[in-house]
């Protein structure tokens, strides 16, 4: 049961990752790999915010938020001055830049060793270091973003930043101010990645750089582009089925140092797959005008 | 004690490795425009297969060698027929995907293989140092720094001197007017794509001699060779070049002259080479050493 719940728990919290990512990814094409870096940026805060400072729950949360979204208008910055295969590799250095400094940074990050001890949360006098308390604590708040997501999915600002990735020109014909639309996303998709971070942070109760890899990015893509970048249900469903797929692993009798590699294994060649399926109509055309 | 000459000699080491890594990245990117996310796990692969045969099966030199080439190339052929060829026609995001799913399947295969510890192609021998002129250097140092001079100059030349290179550039330069004129794009980059991933694979052997093999070490090659590709300029194989070194140079000299007292600690020497990224991103997004539009 316990071992149930705790899967709950982690697909509450890719939910909001996910669903977060294909905000800027799926809608508006913008292949910001440095999303897993405002996840980092998220689960930091609240790890320095809960320990050094004693923050309560609430303040770690929108401190993680806040920090996290003003971290993505710096890649906005730089990045959305540059072409597409420069955008990627533009973000790919922040998230790089960001993993190094996690790493390096030993007197606030304490490097490779990570943050341990981070406080379950506490308010309303409920026992949040019960696991079954704690799913209902994230699966609410996923519930509660999916909601927010979902509607801002059936806004113009969405239908904007689709227009954009399919023609930039054509919407700036249309008076869309498309560099504000794009940051407006990456705030947006960010500081969810934050929140989300910021669980992890308390439910794992300790982080340390190797959780926030590239390794992690591509499980967030491989989930997106599984369920169909920009659609919103395809998102949910594939965060479920991704997530739970490779557990059945952890009962066939396999040394962990085989499991990790298997697991990565498994969902680069899902990855592939899905690509190889749907290469024909997976990412719109960039239309001419 | 001065220790400028020693970190001059240091950077033209790594910048050797580097571009040995980027030029061919470069070179792929002139022909496919594509980013091909796997090239550092390609160096790192190819660095354990020659492992493989070297240490594990103790062959010789030069039979572990041809037997690397041959299974590099193989491979590349392979690598090109599945992962990137059935994407080039429709969106770049594809084959960008695609590679970076080829990257992590290497990663994992190599960890499965030969597990996460750290291994050495080094002996010890090879750790011997020779002073030249207050400047230590080991042999095998002297070999990358004297074969990245040989085999970029042997690239200068097929791609400036030859009926070859001639195609190789008309088609980075105009591939609809190239392929017009009868030039085969699917020939020529399946043969400039198994270059690129030999001179991968070499430096990555180079980068086991020198210090030591990872199964992550792709990742970190991958990304340090887009450094030097965003000095350089995307596809502009000499800017590309020309980055490597100025990229070695700027890491060494970040962790070893001292700002006014207070010097860089080792471990940020990544984080200053991507901040440099970065700085050219925003600065010369078109990259250091490009005049108009030519691309080599």
């Amino acid at each position: 049961m316990e071992y149930v719940i705790h899967l709950c728990i982690l697909i509450s919290i890719y939910l909001i990752l996910t669903q977060s990512f294909n905000i800027s990814f799926g809608l508006g094409l913008l292949f910001n790999l440095a999303h897993v870096a405002s996840y980092a940026i998220g689960a930091y805060a609240t790890a320095l915010f809960a320990t050094e400072l004693g923050a309560n729950f609430f303040e770690c949360v929108v401190v993680s938020m806040l920090l996290s979204g003003l971290f993505s208008l710096l890649i906005g910055g730089i990045s959305l001055r540059l072409e597409q295969d420069y955008f990627a590799v533009g973000t790919l250095a922040f998230s790089a830049l960001v993993s190094a400094l996690l790493i390096n940074w030993k007197s606030l990050t304490r490097g490779v060793l990570g943050i341990p001890g981070i406080p379950r949360p506490e308010f309303l006098s409920i026992d949040f270091y019960n696991n079954l308390n704690f799913l209902f604590l994230s699966g609410s708040l996923a519930i509660f973003v999916l909601i927010i997501l979902y509607l801002l999915f059936q806004t113009p600002f969405a239908r904007a930043l689709k227009a954009q990735a399919e023609s930039e020109s054509a919407t700036k014909a249309l008076a869309c101010n498309t560099a504000l639309i794009c940051n407006v996303s990456f705030f947006i998709s960010s500081a969810f990645a934050g929140l989300a971070g910021s669980l992890y942070a308390y439910y794992i109760n300790y982080i340390d750089p190797s959780s926030f890899s590239l390794t992690e990015m591509v499980f967030i893509l491989t989930i997106t582009v599984t369920g169909r970048p920009g659609s919103f249900i395809g998102c949910i469903l594939a965060t479920f089925f991704l997530v739970l797929l490779p557990e059945p692993l952890r009962f066939i009798d396999m040394s962990p140092g085989i499991l990790g590699p298997m697991r990565q294994a498994l969902y680069a060649t899902i990855l592939f797959v899905v690509v190889y399926i749907n290469r024909r109509n997976i990412f719109p055309v960039k239309r001419s005008v | 004690m001065d220790i400028l000459p020693q970190l001059l000699v240091n950077a033209l080491i790594t910048g050797s490795i580097y571009a040995l890594a980027s030029s061919g990245l470069s070179l792929t990117y002139g022909l496919l425009r594509i980013l091909n996310f796997a090239h550092g796990h390609f160096m790192m692969a190819g660095a354990y297969v020659f492992y493989f045969f070297v240490v594990e099966h103790e062959l010789a030199l030069f039979p572990a060698a041809l037997l690397t080439i041959i299974a590099g190339a193989i491979f590349s052929f392979l690598a090109l027929k599945i992962f990137i060829f059935p994407f080039t026609a429709f969106s770049f995001f594809l084959a960008f995907v695609t590679t970076i799913a080829l990257g992590t399947l290497l990663e994992s295969a190599v960890s499965i293989v030969f597990g996460v510890n750290v291994k050495s192609l080094s002996t010890g021998a090879s750790f011997e140092s020779i002073e030249i002129g207050g400047v230590y250097i080991t042999p095998v140092q002297i070999i990358i720094i004297a074969s990245a001079i040989i085999l970029l100059s042997l690239l200068a030349c097929v791609i400036h001197k030859t009926p070859f290179g001639r195609r190789v550039r008309a088609l980075s330069e105009s591939e609809h007017a190239a392929q017009a004129l009868g030039m085969s794009k699917n020939k020529i980059s399946t043969l400039c794509f198994t270059v690129a991933t030999l001179f991968a694979i070499y430096a990555g052997v180079m980068v086991g001699y020198e210090t030591n093999l990872q199964p992550t070490m792709g990742n970190a090659y991958t990304i340090k060779a887009f450094a030097a590709m965003i000095l350089g300029g995307l596809g502009n194989i000499w800017g590309t070049i020309a980055g490597s070194y100025l990229l070695g140079l700027i890491e060494n000299l970040s962790i070893g002259l001292d700002f006014g007292g207070y010097s860089l600690p080792a471990g940020y020497k990544d984080a200053f080479a991507f901040l440099i990224i970065l700085l050219v991103l925003l600065f010369r997004p078109q990259g250091l050493f490009v005049r108009g539009g030519r691309k080599f």
